[in-house]
């Protein structure tokens, strides 16, 4: 009987604790801070989770211990899940995945039930061929597709209704082709999708340019066009979509957000944080090492952008036939 | 060549060999335990890797992938549990060389037989990588459908004697690949709108609750105090003249093998090492002998395994292409420090190719070092009273569990699977064909459709290419192979006929 009111005695306190610094807002953060990757290792949104660890640790912005924490499963949504039932010294990364996972009838989650704190990068999308390929850039592509969908044998990966996917969508779209007769190869990864293309076991792939750069610039394969405002460094051959007459700019942003019912003065401190890491040299050499852009957005900005993308997937998922 | 001595003087700096040896060190540590495999420690390891030289980086990276290789056998013989898929096939045999009393036998042949694949395939790295990496962008879907279901069938025809157990056995296999996203249409396929099965199951939880806590539950049916000191004898640390002399060949035939297996971008250790277990027993004379303590049954997967975690580097480093899920961390935490891997890093930057083959020929060196001083160590496991053993293995496997991703929904995967080994010893079937199976079914699934997508639905592309008529020719082989060998056992019992 006293072993068990001892550990009654204990939870009390330890639930006390809790309380108490909950309440005390002035001192936060106030306990080891974690970042959720909702993937496994090795992706792009553990590597913003461990970049933005790295920097806000290294350049001491903040003092109390970051962990990051992989939750995998779900297109991010059992990492998501997570972050609901935490406080503000939870954040996770998310992408466009956040929003278009709700459109295609996968999750019930939408930015709406979190605290939108910034965006951070980006990653430009493209479209690659074979070296010996017939088409030399997107319109003779495009034409080629129109005449007959069914022989172009499109490769992607790991999902129908990503970003390389959907970029391709409003592509086509802009050239007059129905997205739901494009004959696509599902693989599992960016990487098989290259490895795909280089094997000719499929005519062209839609995948993040830094999938691709190393193997154009060997000559192995050829990029068409990408799909930023301006030509990237390293790849200044390559054309723009814009500067081929197609009238889009499609970023792959990765962000970040905190749970929902943030303070005012919580939302500040990660807004003052993600901001001045931004700045610091550490995070804008791991961004160019890892082929992103900078494309730092406040909480503020955020919020509109990402209601702003929303409705620009809607759209696209409408037009891929995959609206729920 | 002057990159190769450039790359051969770096690797030999202290701080590098320093490197290479807590990398294989703590390889083989996380190989050992159930559940935490290579790619975990090179993820916890990234921050870490951030303060370091690019190329130790690498190294060190580098030697986990491969220490964990010699590592992850060594549970599979003491306790029956293999931690990762690569490792199963070390069961086959050493787990029954283990119970007859010569654990330390089969912990030093595994580790030679690691040391031989290893080293024979960083010579096939000096040597063939890029024409190699030509080769493997030659096989699409229907080529890597093919070689799975070659797979399938070499596993299968292993269960000779209780054939239909097996297939059953596999059927179930497939039937939890399936579970998840099926990626050419976007359907979530019995996931039972449960999150945590969105991606499918993963292969490890199945892995650890078949073996792991399969083999402590049913432990606990037949335990009794007499069995427990028949296992104390644990043999001698070093293998005998026999059984180096019958594992030889194998080991010299398997490391080819699985080197060429593991450059193949998704097919790595587990293949590797099943193929080599099932060629090695329709080469040898003594078929029966495996599954029964034979060494070359032993040896040959530990020889193909370890080559594959070789292999695997061709086309990370030739092409900037992970085949397997450590490589795939490995290529993030590369990029981060500036190193990108891909056609062009052999022209521009040779020497950090060559000082990782180089770290290579010295990390094996060290791990079979390592792995030979560890055995007298770990032969003391079996010794533990099963009282304490039996709790610390289970758990181990919740805590690798955990480790996979994070969630306590995957505690209760753990429980029923664990549960659904026990049947299976109790009913004895097969083990192997199952956990093959959830582990290739769902890729087999996909690459199959992709093929026929590609092919607008023409059967054909299965006989497309000189790749898959030879696959077809195996399969055709491995499937045929037990009636032949029953063929020739009657005519051996009935010499009239």
């Amino acid at each position: 009987m006293k072993k068990w009111l001892l550990i009654a005695g204990a939870t009390l306190a330890l639930a006390g604790c809790g309380n108490s610094n909950a309440e005390d807002g002035a001192d936060f953060p106030n306990k080891n801070v974690e970042i959720v990757a909702p993937a496994s290792p090795g992706g792009g949104w553990d590597l913003t989770a461990r970049s933005v660890q790295k920097a806000l640790q290294d350049n001491e912005l903040v003092t109390e211990n970051i962990n990051v924490q992989n939750k995998p499963g779900g297109g991010g949504e059992v990492g998501w899940k997570y972050l609901e039932k935490q406080d503000a010294h939870t954040l996770a990364v998310n992408s466009s995945l956040l929003i278009t996972n709700n459109l295609l009838g996968t999750s019930e989650l939408t930015h709406e039930d979190f605290t939108p704190l910034a965006i951070l990068s980006t990653e430009w999308l493209s479209i690659a061929v074979a070296p010996d390929s017939p088409y030399s850039n997107l319109e003779e592509l495009m034409n080629a597709i129109k005449e007959d969908p069914k022989s172009i044998k499109i490769g992607v990966g790991p999902a129908l209704g990503n970003n390389d996917h959907l970029s391709l969508v409003q592509l086509a779209g802009e050239y007059g082709i129905d997205a739901k007769d494009l004959n696509f190869l599902v693989y599992e990864g960016g990487g098989d999708v290259v490895t795909a293309l280089l094997g000719g076991h499929v005519d062209f792939v839609t995948t993040s340019m830094s999938e691709v750069k190393e193997q154009h610039l060997a000559g192995k394969l050829k990029i068409l066009g990408i799909s930023s405002e301006e030509r990237v460094e390293d790849l200044e051959d390559v054309p723009t979509y814009q500067e081929q007459g197609v009238d889009m700019v499609f970023p792959h942003w990765r962000g970040i957000m905190g749970p929902p019912n943030m303070t005012e003065e919580e939302i500040a401190y990660w807004d003052e944080q993600l901001a001045a890491m931004a700045e610091t040299e550490l995070w804008q050499e791991i961004v160019e090492n890892n082929d992103w852009d900078s494309y730092y957005m406040n909480s503020e900005e955020t919020s509109a952008f990402l209601k702003e993308q929303t409705e620009m997937y809607e759209s696209l998922v409408e037009d891929a036939g995959m609206g729920q | 060549m002057d990159a190769f001595i450039e790359g051969l003087t770096t690797s030999l700096q202290p701080m590098n060999i320093l490197w290479i040896v807590i990398g294989g060190f703590l390889g083989t540590v996380v190989g050992m335990l159930p559940g935490l495999g290579p790619a975990t420690a090179v993820a916890v390891l990234i921050p870490v890797t951030f303060g370091m030289d690019p190329v130790s980086a690498l190294i060190l990276m580098a030697a986990i992938y491969y220490g964990a290789m010699y590592g992850g056998s060594r549970s599979s013989i003491l306790l029956n549990t293999p931690g990762d898929g690569s490792a199963i096939a070390a069961t086959f045999d050493g787990y029954p060389m283990a119970r007859q009393g010569k654990a330390g036998e089969a912990m030093a042949l595994s580790a030679v037989a690691s040391f031989v694949g290893g080293i024979m395939a960083v010579f096939g790295f000096i040597l063939l990588a890029q024409p190699l990496a030509n080769f493997a962008l030659r096989f699409g879907p229907a080529e890597y459908f093919l070689l799975m279901l070659l797979t399938l069938s070499a596993i299968v025809s292993l269960s000779m004697g209780k054939m239909v157990k097996g297939f059953i056995s596999m059927s179930l296999g497939l039937l939890i690949g399936t579970i998840g996203i099926d990626t050419q249409s976007g359907v979530y396929r019995f996931t039972f709108g449960i999150t945590e099965l969105s991606e499918g199951l993963d292969f490890l939880i199945v892995i650890i609750g078949i073996y792991a806590l399969g083999e402590v539950l049913f432990n606990f049916l037949t335990i009794d105090e007499d069995s427990k000191k028949e296992r104390k004898k644990v043999g001698k640390i070093w293998f005998t003249k026999d059984q180096w002399k019958r594992s030889r060949m194998p080991m010299l035939r398997s490391g080819p093998l699985g080197f060429i297996i593991g450059v193949l971008p998704g097919a790595g250790g587990t293949i590797a090492s099943m193929l080599s277990y099932s060629s090695e027993k329709q080469l040898s004379k003594k078929p029966e002998e495996f599954g029964k303590g034979a060494p070359e049954g032993l040896a040959a997967p530990e020889s193909a395994n370890n080559a594959a975690s070789v292999g695997a580097m061709i086309p990370l480093l030739t092409m900037g292409i992970p085949g397997s899920g450590t490589t795939a961390v490995m290529l993030g935490a590369l990029i981060m420090l500036g190193i990108r891997p891909g056609p062009l890093l052999f022209e521009n930057q040779p020497e950090t190719v060559w000082t990782l083959v180089n770290s290579m020929f010295i990390g094996n060196v060290a791990l079979v070092i390592i792995n030979i001083v560890l055995v007298g160590l770990l032969v003391k496991i079996l010794d533990t009273p099963a009282k304490i053993l039996y709790p610390l293995i289970v758990m181990l496997a919740f805590i690798g569990t955990y480790t996979l991703s994070y969630t306590a929904f995957d505690f209760f995967l753990l429980i029923l699977f664990g549960y659904f080994g026990l049947v299976m010893k109790i009913l004895d079937f097969p083990l192997a064909p199952l956990i093959l199976a959830a582990i290739v079914g769902g890729d087999m699934e996909q690459n199959f459709r992709m093929a026929l997508s590609a092919s607008n639905g023409s059967l054909g592309i299965f006989f497309n290419s000189g790749v898959s008529i030879a696959l077809l020719v195996l399969i055709i082989l491995s499937l045929c192979y037990p009636l032949i060998v029953k063929a020739f056992q009657r005519r051996k019992a009935d010499p009239i006929s």
